[in-house]
């Protein structure tokens, strides 16, 4: 009998004892994560928890004050042209959907290709369009971001993620800026990303997200992860109490 | 004298004059905001000398008369061995004024660029330089368009300071002083230079105002 082919085991993102300090608040305390290849991660918690700083430091918008950050296996480079090149395997989305106000939809989708990956124009445009079709603005993309509402600026922003073929995609609070009729615009692109297998970590507080394509739910206090579980286990039967009375006060509006 | 007489026999030379005030606005100007892109960009990098420097820079120049700094250009400078002709010494004491403003303007130019979008940028991968290059820069230039218009007839009213040392042939100030001491032009003698830095200012105010409609970002 042969020996079976042991495959090495790396996971997508991984904190080891992570803290961070703004002043005297401890803003992430202790954090231990691992995302696998494929996983949907939905982080949850009160306002100032510290999920969204937890996403920021996976690509070092946000820096750390101890522990370890691993990307792939490898740490978090600090800075430089090393830094630049996991951010651009490490898609971001932000709230406030940051698009540049100066390009049109179109030249926001190319400029990571372009410049970072060095594609050439021409097969930059092409995918983009394809991104856009995807996420149903194709129709927008000669126009300049304050032409869009908020749901189609957003995912413009997630096709510009996309065009960079991230390995992981981080998402902060993604609907929170979105009027309510547009939230489901967003989700809808979001559900199809994870059910085509996309890694993603995503910080929001839509339960209906997290309970159709989440495989774990955190629940983060105080800048810990204080529970975490899959969704049903989560939002149906939470262990503790922080758990209970934040789903709770999220559930009354 | 009136008008006529003046025009009669000093109007080739108040024309040439409006030409001198032309082109040196026209090189100070463009002196200037190169070198304020240059300090800008000096005042946002990450290297601190650099940014201490300029920043530095931006503080003394933009707090000396231009008349003082054309003295020190003009007289100082020769002490060194260093001499320019009449009308470089007042190019570069109207670049190192107007590109310390200049600078400013760039600055609050920058300043209306959300965080946020630098963030995307950041988190795309683009280097410093790229993010400068087609994030940050084109959005201030497009953005500073009606301040630097007021600092270009700044720029235009800073060369009157030639009139402080005998150039020739005098821009429009110049061939004021010029001509009244030699004639009795009176107030005349200023109207008609006053025209000439009126009719252009409206025409700079102009152009630049149709330019800021076509290239303001839209929020």
């Amino acid at each position: 009998m042969s020996e079976p082919i042991i495959e090495e085991h790396v996971p997508m993102v991984e904190y080891r004892h992570v803290h961070k300090h703004y002043g005297s608040l401890h803003v992430l305390n202790d954090i231990n994560l691992t995302v696998e290849p494929g996983e949907v991660i939905v982080v949850i918690g009160p306002s100032g928890s510290g999920k969204s700083t937890l996403i920021r430091t996976a690509n070092r918008l946000e820096t750390i004050d101890a522990g370890e950050i691993l990307i792939e296996g490898l740490p978090l480079p600090e800075e430089g042209k090393q830094l630049a090149r996991v951010r651009a395997e490490v898609g971001m989305v932000f709230q406030s959907f940051n698009l540049f106000a100066h390009k049109t939809v179109l030249d926001n989708v190319i400029m990571g290709p372009v410049s970072v990956l060095g594609v050439n124009k021409k097969e930059a445009e092409e995918e983009a369009a394809a991104l856009l079709r995807r996420v149903g603005v194709e129709e927008q993309a000669h126009k300049v971001p304050a032409q869009l509402s908020g749901g189609q600026q957003q995912r413009v922003a997630i096709a510009r993620s996309l065009a960079m073929h991230p390995k992981v995609m981080l998402f902060d609070e993604p609907t929170s800026a979105l009027d309510p009729e547009m939230i489901n615009e967003v989700l809808d692109v979001m559900v199809e990303l994870a059910r085509g297998g996309m890694t993603m970590v995503v910080v929001t507080h839509e339960m209906n997200f997290a309970k159709r394509v989440s495989n774990r739910v955190l629940f983060m206090a105080d800048g810990q992860i204080i529970e975490e579980g899959t969704p049903e286990q989560f939002f149906d039967n939470p262990q503790t109490d922080r758990a209970r009375d934040f789903l709770e006060s999220i559930k009354t509006h | 004298m009136g008008i006529e007489e003046l025009l009669g026999q000093y109007g080739d030379m108040y024309g040439t004059a409006l030409l001198t005030t032309w082109w040196m606005t026209i090189v100070s100007y463009a002196g200037a905001m190169a070198l304020a892109l240059v300090l800008t960009i000096m005042r946002v990098c990450p290297i601190r000398p650099l940014r201490m420097f300029a920043d530095f820079f931006v503080q003394v120049f933009r707090n000396i008369p231009g008349i003082s700094l054309l003295i020190i250009t003009v007289y100082a400078l020769p002490k060194l061995d260093v001499i320019f002709p009449y009308d470089i010494c007042v190019i570069v004491t109207t670049i190192l004024i107007a590109s310390a403003f200049g600078s400013e303007n760039f600055m609050s130019g920058i300043n209306t660029i959300s965080v946020g979008q630098i963030e995307a940028a950041r988190s795309l991968g683009l280097t410093f330089g790229q993010m400068l290059r087609q994030v940050v820069i084109p959005q201030a230039l497009r953005s500073v368009v009606l301040p630097m218009t007021n600092l270009l007839i700044a720029v235009m009213l800073t060369t009157a300071i030639a009139s402080q040392v005998p150039m020739k042939p005098p821009e429009l100030t110049g061939l004021v002083s010029y001509i009244n001491t030699r004639s009795t032009g009176g107030i005349t003698t200023f109207l008609i230079s006053a025209l000439c830095y009126v009719g252009t200012a409206v025409f700079i105010g102009y152009v630049g105002n149709k330019l800021d409609k076509k290239v303001r970002i839209l929020r």
